[in-house]
């Protein structure tokens, strides 16, 4: 059969489209079939500007957003959310908590499994150690366990010591 | 001992896979994004990814290219060996460009993240794309510290990038995919997936010389290794339905016609523009992949795809030309290095 759009060529696909739930068919020919998936190839990428737009434009967000500004590059959140963009990395530790849910709608998930750089692994390390460090000298120090609190004021100052350096790098 | 550039070559699965790229998109903590950086922090950034990359034991070597002060042609011919994205082109003072000297390794200084880092091998080598650029972003990260966080991952301007910040794609010859109308299914398929599909030259609909880049899209919750296996299985399915369709077009008496009339007007024409070099040359890429055609091999294809885009032909040349004697050059090149090939019949 011809081509149902440009009554020339040799129609090679069925295309079937529900619009309102009303589906409509036309056999096409490769051309017209590739003219007619326009709006298919453009509905593929993000229109960020929008997607964070419409999820966090709401006014009433907006007026607590401003407030809070991020201190490395002084964004607010109503401005992230404009612009689709984060103006810094520590962008994402400021607003970590409304940035979520689209991160998790863009990607499904929003936990890291990927590569590590071996830096990060040993801060990371090296953070939770200190959590948990001064988690047990506020433990000691509630139960009167004087001795033990120096030892662990030693081995924090000693983390500390060595963190700093990359911090002011 | 081959001397030819990546894109001058062909490699695994050649015959519809034209090459693979591995982009990784990496930032320093104490920085802004471009977008928001002043000329001094952006020169600093430069200084900083510039002395890191040059440190001894570097992996790879590379050379500095100040992209904002190149003449137009010779930028856009960078965009055109797809060394540097189209923005990267028009970028002002404060962006950067390292390249190896075989243009497989290009590192993008401020381009929308302080640095992408970019690897080519011509064929389907997703394995050794990404092998590359890893070993030389762990080399980097060393000095540099990129920005990380244990839940979001690497820290990216465009939260699109956020995880991995890794893009994977592998660029596709599909013309008989594209013949059958099939892309469009293609598309919507691997969109399902996590992937998407697109025309390289020309604007999406019918992209010219049927040219496609499938790449992966999620990058948050999924590490690199499992994105590329994702990748790896997608391309042989897509691979798999070229083919098919290959053989299908093969006992068609017209498609053997369209290959050497193909061949026979790029072997004599005297004006080609690139629309219509694009069309003849992927009529005679399919022909070459095939072996119907003697003395045109992959190798060869690819590399006049490469000497016939219109910044390129600028850049060899030398000098910027109107668009008619821009298609003369191009109807020159192409005829000398195909004048000797598919004579025997
Ligand atoms: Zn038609
Ligand atoms: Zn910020």
């Amino acid at each position: 059969m011809l081509c149902e759009s440009c009554g020339k060529n040799q129609a090679t696909t069925h295309l079937k489209k529900t619009v309102n739930g009303k589906t409509t068919e036309m056999h096409l020919c490769a051309e017209c079939a590739q003219k007619h998936g326009v709006g298919m190839w453009k509905g593929m990428g993000f229109d960020l500007g929008n997607f964070w737009g419409a999820l966090f434009a709401e006014p009433s967000d907006r007026a607590i957003a401003d407030t809070v500004r991020c201190e490395v590059c002084g964004k607010s959140f109503s401005d992230i959310a404009q612009s689709g963009k984060a103006g810094c990395p520590h962008c994402y530790t400021t607003f970590y908590d409304r940035l979520l849910p689209s991160i998790q709608r863009i990607h499904g998930k929003a936990q890291h499994t990927g590569k590590v750089p071996a830096g990060a692994g040993e801060k990371m390390k090296k953070d939770r150690e200190l959590e948990e460090l001064r988690r047990q000298l506020a433990a000691n120090i509630a139960d009167q366990k004087y001795e033990a609190c120096a030892q662990l004021r030693d081995r924090i100052q000693e983390l500390e010591k060595e963190e700093t350096p990359h911090e002011q790098q | 001992m081959n001397s030819n550039k990546w894109y001058e070559r062909s490699g695994r699965d050649g015959d519809v896979v034209i090459s693979t790229r591995v982009r990784l998109a990496r930032n320093l903590n104490r920085y802004p994004f471009p977008a928001e950086m002043n000329l001094e922090q952006k020169a600093q950034v430069v200084d900083s990814i510039c002395k890191a990359a040059a440190k001894e034991g570097t992996p790879v070597s590379l050379r500095y290219i100040d992209v904002a002060n190149l003449p137009q042609r010779e930028a856009l011919s960078l965009v055109e060996r797809h060394l540097i994205s189209p923005e990267f082109s028009r970028c002002e003072e404060g962006s950067g460009l390292l390249l190896s000297a075989d243009e497989d390794v290009s590192l993008m200084i401020n381009e929308e993240d302080h640095l992408r880092i970019q690897t080519m091998v011509p064929g389907l080598e997703l394995d050794e794309a990404y092998e590359t650029a890893d070993q030389l972003d762990s080399f980097l990260d060393g000095q540099l510290r990129f920005a990380f966080d244990d839940r979001l991952g690497y820290l990216t301007q465009c939260p699109t990038n956020l995880g991995t910040g890794m893009r994977a794609s592998i660029m596709l010859h599909l013309p008989a995919l594209q013949d059958s109308g099939a892309i469009q299914q293609l598309a919507n398929t691997v969109a399902k997936l996590g992937l998407t599909i697109r025309g390289l030259y020309g604007e999406g609909s019918k992209p010219e010389g049927a040219i496609y880049q499938l790449s992966n899209q999620v990058t948050l919750g999924i590490s690199e290794k499992a994105a590329i296996e994702n990748l790896k299985g997608i391309a042989a399915q897509i691979i798999r339905q070229e083919r098919t369709a290959r053989e299908e077009l093969c006992r068609n008496p017209h498609f053997e016609d369209r290959v050497w009339r193909s061949l026979g007007i790029l072997q004599t024409a005297r004006l080609l523009t690139r629309d219509e070099f694009m069309a003849l040359i992927s009529n005679v890429r399919v022909g070459a992949a095939l072996d119907m055609l003697p003395g045109v091999g992959l190798d060869l294809v690819s590399a006049l795809i490469n000497a016939a885009q219109p910044a390129t032909l600028l850049a060899a040349a030398g000098e910027d030309l109107e668009p008619g004697a821009r298609d003369a050059l191009r109807a020159k090149i192409v005829r000398e290095r195909l004048a000797e090939t598919g004579k025997a019949q």
